[in-house]
């Protein structure tokens, strides 16, 4: 028993003076007076592996955009730029493109890339396995001409075709290395994984061979940090040099001398769906009702300290074809309680709220609107459902009511309005045909001006039937030290480090 | 005593056992298709299928079962879909972390409820004992969310005495191991000290009331002599057992610790599995959290059986 004492008593003796000790150390800085090359950022999801072709998660394309590249690129303002293709022609039919490829690029293990790994990795990305082959299915050849030029024939015509080219999975990965993509990724970017350490970190290094200006920063460390409390208090700290912003912490940051905040309206839209298999919600009257009844403004409050733009229709304010819809239901609850008394609704009635678990921001928005719709009588009752749950029930067997969700990442219209095809076979497909029409059409219009005529009724047609209540537009938004420069919001959902760097 | 432990590792193995059917198949009539959750809103229904089965998900269950059993006697989790890696490595890596906060926490905790649980006993109705009953109450009542996010502002942010996030490993620098894990451990400290002390007191109290400590006075023994060598030996077996409850659930992981702190432990690696519907890493978390308990738990009475000779006996046999 004393022995055990004295070992009790020297544990503690020693314990508290070791961090004692620690405590009083001083923080070293850890640079020299040069310009910093060593960026680290925090993330608060982690990639689902580094293979892009095989995930639909975004917290993959986040990280790996970097480390392979696509062969066009996109610009913050949404033009298609060349990337591993110096050019592109479309046949006159529109119906083949021809990309003349860079020769100067090389794969991370040292391999040059030719149009032939281009091709390998297109038919990975249209193969059974991959998320993404629907979108890929119109392409049904791929002819190699040379080693600098392939060729792309679509079955029917698809104006927006390019723009397939640039997301970033559609990247060329080399077919030595596909088995192991997933955790050795190898690719043509400015970056290549130095590390990822599951849980703690994942490290990119620049890529000294690379085809073009090589990358200002040598290292990109992404630390996970999962609380964004934490997040924030260690960017106060200065150990991370940009940290994803959430909109209560915004006063934190801003007008500050010591930080930058950036901030660009997310490529994406926050919607309340609703199933028009629900003999209720199948009245037009009623969805009008509904939609009368939701104040966006306070739902944008509420759901992003206001940090996002109100929408009318199932396109964000950024796309090039979106057109403002916001009039044509203008919030006024009086007269929403009179259109749900013309239905036949004048005691309101119960309906179901879906709302998925993993995103607050959804939670948030759902659990207002539910309390405004109260107000006119509809007892909105509220289900809070695992995401899992959600795309198995509400996506997949379309066994729901109501539920606020967002729908993202896309560059072309189409992309975001097919769903609503009689066909498509979507949770919120208009199955009265509607737009299937003018959906045809305008993937076959090759006028740009009259293209977006014909979305522009598209938009307006779906801001009078609802199939879903539009509600906003969230904002992207990172809080940079102030030395950090460079950095820039994409309208697809990913980082790009290569033209970042510190000022001092 | 050989055939007490041999008895109790059978009927672990039974408990481990039985553990792994239920978790399989609870994991497995969750709803939710994990290739639907993998591929996301833009799969088509084939490829969602052709995953389904490419992961093995289309075999009756009992099959599954089997074949992740027998992966299992040959100490092969699987491999974690969403890291592509090792489960078994997973884990690994993790165990550390989990197990340093755990053990600093219970040190710390111990030592405290020790202290002040023995002076609440020996001066019941003081100031101490008052002071010591009001920490039972603040420790059990305050959240440790809570408390862990005071402790981030007050000690990370504005003093900056310790890191606010991440590990790091003892190998790379003990001064920087101790400082990583201080703030996490008295956190999980605080929630465990008020527990362990009411447990403490509460012996402590019964054993005073023992009729050899009469026997010990009468003697004409040193007080504190009394109260350390023959009640406090006495009154142990109840806060060991606790203690070992207590690191054993510490050990399993602390979500809300390790969430706040950044730490990459066994608690935030169960958080992940769930949320993203890794199945595999989840079922071997789950088994390796169950071992830990078990084997824990074994200890701690082997423990109890050497402090108390009662105890010794009557497992014996005798």
């Amino acid at each position: 028993m004393k022995k055990f004492k004295t070992i009790l008593v020297l544990a503690v003796v020693l314990m508290i003076l070791s961090v004692t000790a620690c405590a009083n150390q001083e923080n070293t800085p850890n640079e020299t007076a040069d310009i910093k090359t060593n960026l680290v950022m925090g993330y608060t999801t982690e990639p689902e592996g580094l293979d892009p072709h095989r995930t639909a998660a975004a917290s993959t394309f986040t990280v790996t955009n970097n480390i392979y590249d696509t062969l066009v690129g996109v610009a913050p303002d949404w033009e298609l730029i060349p990337r591993l293709a110096k050019d592109w022609t479309l046949s006159e039919d529109g119906m083949e493109i021809t990309f003349d490829l860079r020769d100067d690029v090389s794969f991370h293990n040292g391999r040059k890339m030719t149009a032939k790994d281009v091709e390998y990795s297109f038919n990975r990305l249209k193969d059974a396995e991959s998320p993404r082959a629907r979108d890929y299915a119109n392409i049904i050849k791929i002819e190699v001409l040379n080693d600098n030029t392939i060729k792309f024939i679509t079955e029917t015509l698809d104006v927006e075709l390019l723009k397939n080219f640039a997301y970033p999975w559609a990247a060329v990965v080399p077919e030595e290395a596909q088995a192991d993509l997933k955790t050795k990724p190898v690719g043509t970017g400015a970056f290549t994984l130095k590390e990822w350490v599951p849980q703690q970190h994942l490290t990119l290094q620049r890529n000294e061979n690379y085809y073009s200006d090589k990358a200002k920063l040598e290292t990109v460390k992404l630390v996970l940090i999962p609380d964004a409390t934490s997040m924030m208090a260690s960017f106060q700290l200065g150990d991370l040099d940009i940290v994803p912003l959430t909109g209560d912490q915004v006063t934190m940051v801003e007008n500050k001398s010591e930080y930058k905040v950036i901030s660009e309206p997310m490529n994406a839209v926050q919607i309340m769906s609703l199933n028009t298999k629900n003999p209720i919600l199948a009245n037009e009257k009623v969805r009008q009702a509904m939609a009368m009844a939701i104040n966006k403004d306070e739902v944008i409050d509420a759901s992003m300290f206001g940090y996002g733009d109100k929408i009318g229709s199932h396109l964000p304010p950024t796309s090039p074809d979106y057109f403002d819809t916001n009039d044509v239901i203008e919030y006024n609850p009086e007269k929403a309680k009179e259109l749900l008394k013309e239905a036949g609704y004048e005691n309101g009635f119960d309906v179901r709220l879906s709302l998925p678990k993993n995103y607050q921001l959804h939670v948030d928005a759902g659990q207002v609107i539910a309390d405004q719709l109260s107000k006119i009588g509809i007892n909105a009752k509220i289900e809070i459902i695992e995401w899992g749950t959600w795309l198995s029930d509400v996506y997949g067997a379309k066994n729901f009511d109501m539920t606020v969700v967002g729908h993202t990442g896309r560059l072309d219209a189409y992309a975001f309005l097919s769903r609503y095809k009689s066909t498509s076979n979507d949770y919120i497909s208009l199955t009265t045909g509607e737009v299937d029409e003018l959906l045809e059409r305008a993937l076959q219009e090759l006028d740009g001006d009259k293209r977006k005529e014909i979305y522009k009724d598209i938009q307006v047609i779906l801001a009078e039937k609802l199939p879903a209540i539009y509600l906003q537009t969230p904002r992207t938004m990172l809080a940079l030290q102030k030395n950090v420069d460079g950095m820039q919001i994409f309208p697809l959902d990913y980082y790009d480090f290569k033209e970042v760097y510190f000022t001092e | 005593m050989l055939k007490y432990v041999l008895n109790r590792v059978k009927s672990s193995l039974v408990i481990l056992l039985v553990v792994s059917m239920i978790t399989f198949f609870v994991l497995m009539i969750i709803p939710g298709n994990p290739a639907q959750l993998i591929l996301g809103t833009d799969a088509t229904a084939e490829a969602i299928e052709d995953l389904r089965i490419a992961m093995g998900l289309d075999r009756p269950y009992y099959q599954q079962y089997l074949g992740w059993l027998l992966d299992l006697l040959k100490f092969d989790l699987g491999t974690s879909y969403i890291y592509g890696e090792a489960v078994t490595s997973l884990i690994i890596r993790a165990i550390p972390v989990t197990f340093s906060i755990a053990v600093f926490a219970m040190l710390i905790a111990t030592i405290t409820a020790l202290f002040f649980g023995i002076l609440s006993a020996v001066k019941k109705d003081s100031i101490i004992d008052y002071f010591s009953r009001s920490i039972m109450q603040l420790g059990t009542a305050i959240p440790s969310f809570w408390i862990g996010m005071v402790f981030i502002v007050y000690f990370g942010l504005r003093l900056k005495w310790f890191p606010i996030s991440g590990f790091v490993p003892i190998s790379s620098s003990f001064a920087g191991f101790l400082k990583s894990i201080a703030l996490p451990a008295i956190v999980l400290a605080i929630g465990e000290t008020g527990t362990l002390l009411r447990i403490v007191r509460s012996s402590m109290l019964d054993s005073l009331k023992q009729d050899y400590m009469d026997a010990a006075r009468i003697k004409g023994l040193n007080k504190w002599k009394i109260y350390m060598k023959y009640a406090l030996r006495g009154a142990l077996i109840a806060p060991v057992t606790i203690i070992g409850m207590q690191f054993a659930k510490l050990a399993g992981g602390t979500v809300v610790v390790e969430t706040i702190f950044a730490l990459p432990g066994i608690g935030r690696l169960v958080l992940t599995a769930v949320e993203r519907r890794d199945i595999v890493l989840l079922q071997g978390l789950v088994m390796f959290i169950t071992t830990t308990v078990i084997f824990i738990t074994l200890m701690v009475d082997l423990l109890i059986m050497t402090i108390n000779p009662r105890i010794k006996s009557v497992e014996r046999g005798e």
